[in-house]
């Protein structure tokens, strides 16, 4: 066991965890943040995205000792229903990016990590950047839609 | 000829707010699972919870000796380890037989005794206080086996010598099926040619993103099990566990929560389901499972592989003319619950000739166990290999006459003045566009302008290839499919219970589930279209059999008509008491009432009304004011069994436009267009997104997924996404989408199953596509599938080579 000192969608904590414990379920079960879904555990599928110091991370290829002292931020703390939802997130519901919803935080976080680097992506710069994000409803198409959206929401804002 | 007349009822549904159809309203389920708030089985924690693994099979093959737990139980945290001995008693093994004469049975203990019979097979059941030591511990079981020789292929099942899969088999099949309808031989005969192809394709898998889960509770106040189940039938579920559990079914209560994905699989009911549940009630303490990633690819379901042997009769003009089918399944080591080894084979043989004319068929074919995971439903069950068969060998045709492949498809569809059409295969036919679809799909595409583009294309050395397929398909088919096969549950109906509050706001209770196809959406504008209420105004709820009445779930794109038909005619019913209750308080006759906008009022005296919510005010809160005769209640229940029973029948087309890379064998989607009748569409944004969908999993399948074994050893190949390919945002090009809308004149509103068209053309269509593209090179038959990098580039040096065989057709 070891100690470390990370803070949580703006949160400070401090939290001991095994050294074997993977930040992904570190995650769910310790800090009961259940929105971060994993879907392969061998860092191919992105559903476990989340945002490490600004960054897009897999949490099933991290050990939770690993994040002491970073920045981590969850789907939970991108925005919520109803009225603090962030764009990227008014974009799925408004194209209809999603279907079951398994690989959607992962999907959202991806997405809000290639909006900050690119905030106006073409299609094939979307489809690039989502390579690694699986989803097995959708077929991408209203993704790549639901990502347009929010970078024309990201626009307006600017204007 | 059946007199199919009866089953055109006007099922008495009047919409008093018709912009609730057709309206793409955004989806309600939406705000929690954007926001990481969804609640999937993986997500329950309950108090003193305890985490199993299971123990699986090395080997695909092999007698156990001895499965030694002691090392496993004395790890520290360690509760129980549950080997197939200590389930044998408390548990039944799972016999999932079909009905039909030729029926070998199988049995599959919960956790296996004596024998395993594929690589991933569970043996052992570890328990432990957390995931990590239950994984811990499980490495510490021994297991001893002694090998056998494995049966990896068909052809090694079909040998007349094949040892006995299960205790007392003389065959190497779960079942045999043939079936012949008209004239084929005198066809056969008779025809300007025939040509005969071998189809084959690969065996893959459904993979939803979450994997399969389950979380048990004993309540030792009344001994009733709860169970998390991320499944997509909940009360088939119940069924399955307590039978196999014996736990009777009043004490045994399903929760499907949010299910990240089913696709078929998980409408299956699976050892694991029957082992946790086991566990709890063993111990009285919670107990939870959690699928993994390599579990899921070698140890829940494959689908597909089958091999197709097509022999078509035709003449010099186009006519398709008779059509001979042998179909081989490949159906693994076990019966799946409920539906059986015989679901794949059985269906193949009936859709074979798909939507064609043909005057005869004869079908048959085998579903021969192996020592591979057990074959289970996937979206497009069996239409996915049929169609990409016989629209290879459609194709062929054409070329062979040199007609285009289009023309030679119009030229032999049935016609959208024939139906109801009486296939062949068995099937009813209650409507369809089949050759509208096609036009309208290439005038939508400008084929004549992608043909131009291609030969300008090859001059500058690139091989582009257009592909075309179009199908019908049984969806939402109820006994009649399931009496044929005589399955243990005979699926039959769906329910729903809609109940009024005394606000005048509406629950809808229903038994078929969602794994993101949007009913809690698409459901309530079914509703407040009838009731003209504020879409807003109706919940919808289902996934726990505490609460939604019994039926047979979702699978099949059974949901928007069987479910949806159920909440129709149970909202129907409410309203004709909403209706009679308005006369009485408006002082007029029921026939005389009209509703707008959630008002009753005498028909052309707007001006008195009384609304709805006063209505549901007055039953509920005031029931002295009742009129003598009616009760205070607001609810209405409906057991829809979808007669005539043989389902109604969608149908589609799709265009696809690849670029084969001659370097590599790359095969790259350009273009993507699909036409698809579904009848009337409830919410065009959900179906279009089954449609999207559908089409990423055909092209998953026909270029990449592949659940491949070593056929030597046994084992599978593909046991992570590294070996296992997902398609990919890289991999689905932008799909154009336009709807063509058949009513089918059985169903409430006309409404057809949407979830499996795109799924079910889509490797038909490339493959189609990709041998167009290799024309280039010469001479190539395409008839396997997936179409990888290696195996393009394969047919293209053979085709170089000149060694190809050419697919001809015996002159006459
Ligand atoms: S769960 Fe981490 S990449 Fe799949
Ligand atoms: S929405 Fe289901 S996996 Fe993406």
């Amino acid at each position: 066991m070891r100690e470390i000192e990370i803070t949580v969608n703006g949160e400070r904590r401090r939290e001991a965890v095994e050294d074997r414990r993977l930040l992904l379920d570190f995650i769910r079960e310790d800090l009961c943040l259940t929105g971060t879904h994993a879907g392969c555990e061998h860092g191919a599928c992105g559903a476990c995205t989340v945002l490490l110091d600004g960054q897009a991370v897999r949490s099933c290829l991290m050990f939770a000792a690993q994040a002491d002292g970073s920045e981590l931020t969850t789907i939970e703390g991108v925005g919520s229903y109803p009225d603090r939802l962030h764009p990227v997130q008014e974009g799925f519901w408004e194209e209809h990016g999603l279907q079951c919803g398994y690989c959607t935080p992962g999907m959202i976080m991806a997405s809000i990590d290639l909006l900050a680097e690119n905030p106006s992506p073409s299609d094939e710069e979307i489809r690039e950047r989502l390579a690694g994000n699986i989803c097995r409803c959708t077929g991408y198409v209203n993704i790549v839609r639901a990502v347009h959206h929010a970078a024309a929401a990201g626009r307006e804002d600017q204007s | 000829m059946r007199d199919l007349s009866a089953y055109s009822v006007d099922h008495g549904i009047e919409i008093a707010s018709p912009n609730m159809l057709g309206a793409s309203v955004k989806r309600v389920e939406d705000p929690r699972l954007i926001g990481g708030h969804g609640r999937y089985v993986t997500d329950v924690e309950r108090p003193g919870m305890l985490h199993a693994t299971f123990v699986r099979s090395p080997e695909a093959h092999a007698l156990i000796r001895a499965v030694d737990t002691t090392a496993a139980r004395e790890l520290p945290g360690v509760v129980a380890v549950f080997t197939g001995e200590d389930l044998r008693e408390a548990t039944s093994a799972i016999r999932a037989d079909a009905g039909y004469p030729t029926w070998q049975t199988s049995a599959r203990p919960i956790l296996a005794v004596d024998r395993v019979r594929f690589v991933g097979e569970p043996m052992a059941m570890v328990v432990a206080v957390d995931r990590y030591v239950a994984e811990d511990a499980a490495s510490l079981v021994m297991l001893d086996l002694e090998s056998l020789p494995p049966i990896m292929t068909v052809d090694q099942g079909l040998a007349p010598d094949v040892e006995p899969f299960h205790d007392g088999w003389e065959t190497g099949c779960y079942v045999t099926r043939s079936k012949e309808s008209g004239d084929v031989d005198g066809l056969f005969a008779q025809a300007d040619h025939t040509l005969k192809l071998r189809m084959t394709t690969q065996r893959y898998a459904a993979v939803p993103m979450e994997g399969r889960a389950v979380v048990a509770e004993l309540d030792p106040h009344d001994e009733v099990l709860t169970i998390w189940d991320s499944t997509q039938v909940p009360h088939l579920a119940r069924t399955g566990i307590s039978q196999h559990l014996g736990h009777p079914e009043h004490r045994v209560r399903i929760i499907a929560p949010d299910v990240g994905g089913g696709f078929g699989l998980k409408c299956m009911v699976f050892p694991e389901e029957i082992a946790i549940p086991f566990a709890a009630r063993a111990l009285r303490r919670p107990v939870k499972w959690v699928e993994d990633r390599v579990e899921n690819l070698t140890a829940s379901a494959h689908a597909r592989d089958a091999r197709d042997d097509l022999e078509i009769a035709f003449n010099d003009d186009g006519e398709l003319l008779a059509l001979k089918a042998h179909v081989v399944i490949d159906s693994g080591a076990y019966s799946v619950w409920p539906y059986t080894a015989s679901m794949e084979l059985g269906t193949a043989v009936n859709q074979m000739p798909g939507p064609y004319r043909f005057r005869a068929y004869r079908g048959e074919g085998a579903a021969v166990a192996t020592n591979k995971t057990p074959h289970g439903p996937f979206r497009g069950v069996s239409r996915v290999a049929a169609t990409f068969a016989l629209e290879r060998v459609v194709d062929e045709v054409a070329r062979f006459l040199d007609m285009d492949p289009i023309e030679l498809r119009k030229r032999n569809l049935i016609r959208s003045d024939e139906f109801p059409w009486e296939s062949p295969g068995g099937y009813v036919f209650d409507s369809g566009s089949y050759i509208e679809s096609l036009e309208k799909l290439a005038e939508m595409s400008d084929v004549a302008e992608l043909r131009r583009r291609q030969r300008d294309l090859r001059e500058q050395g690139r091989y582009i290839g257009i592909g075309v397929s179009c199908f019908n398909e049984q969806t939402a088919h109820s006994f009649a499919e399931y009496a044929e096969r005589g399955t243990p549950v005979v699926v039959g109906y769906d329910k729903a219970h809609v109940r009024m509050d005394a606000d005048g706001k509406v629950t809808v209770f229903v038994d078929t589930h969602a794994q993101g196809q949007g009913h809690e959406t698409s459901y309530a504008q079914l509703v407040a279209a009838q009731l003209s209420i504020p879409f807003e105004d109706v919940r919808v709820s289902f996934g726990d059999t505490e609460t939604a009445p019994a039926g047979m779930g979702t699978f099949a794109s059974r949901s928007m008509a069987m479910g949806g038909g159920s909440i129709q005619l149970a909202t129907r019913d409410l309203k004709a008491k909403l209706v009679r209750l308005a006369a009485h308080m408006l002082e007029a006759s029921p026939e005389d009432v009209e509703l707008r906008e959630g008002m009753f009022f005498p028909a052309g005296a707007p001006a008195r009304s009384v609304s709805v919510r006063e209505i549901a005010r007055m039953v509920h809160l005031q029931s002295n004011k009742l009129p003598p005769g009616e009760d205070p209640l607001l609810e209405t229940s409906y057991s829809y069994r979808g007669d005539p029973g043989t389902g109604t029948f969608p149908n589609c087309a799709q265009l696809v436009v690849v670029d084969v890379d001659p370097d590599t064998g790359k095969v790259t989607l350009l273009d993507y267009f699909v036409v698809e009748d579904c009848g009337p569409v409830i919410n065009p944004m959900l179906v279009e997104g089954q449609i999207h969908g559908g089409v990423a999993q055909g092209i998953g399948g026909a270029l990449f997924e592949h659940s491949l074994y070593d056929e030597e050893s046994g084992q599978p190949l593909a046991t992570t996404f590294l070996d296992y390919l997902m398609p990919g945002a890289t991999d689905v090009p932008d799909i154009r989408l336009e709807h063509l809308y058949t009513p089918s004149p059985w169903t409430p509103g006309g409404v057809k199953g949407a979830a499996e068209a795109g799924t079910t053309g889509s490797p038909a269509a490339i493959a189609n596509a990709v041998a167009d593209a290799l024309r280039g090179f010469g001479d190539v038959l395409v008839d396997e599938l997936p179409l990888t990098p290696e195996r393009v580039y394969a047919h293209i040096l053979a085709a170089r080579a000149a060694q190809a065989t050419p697919a001809t057709p015996d002159p006459r």
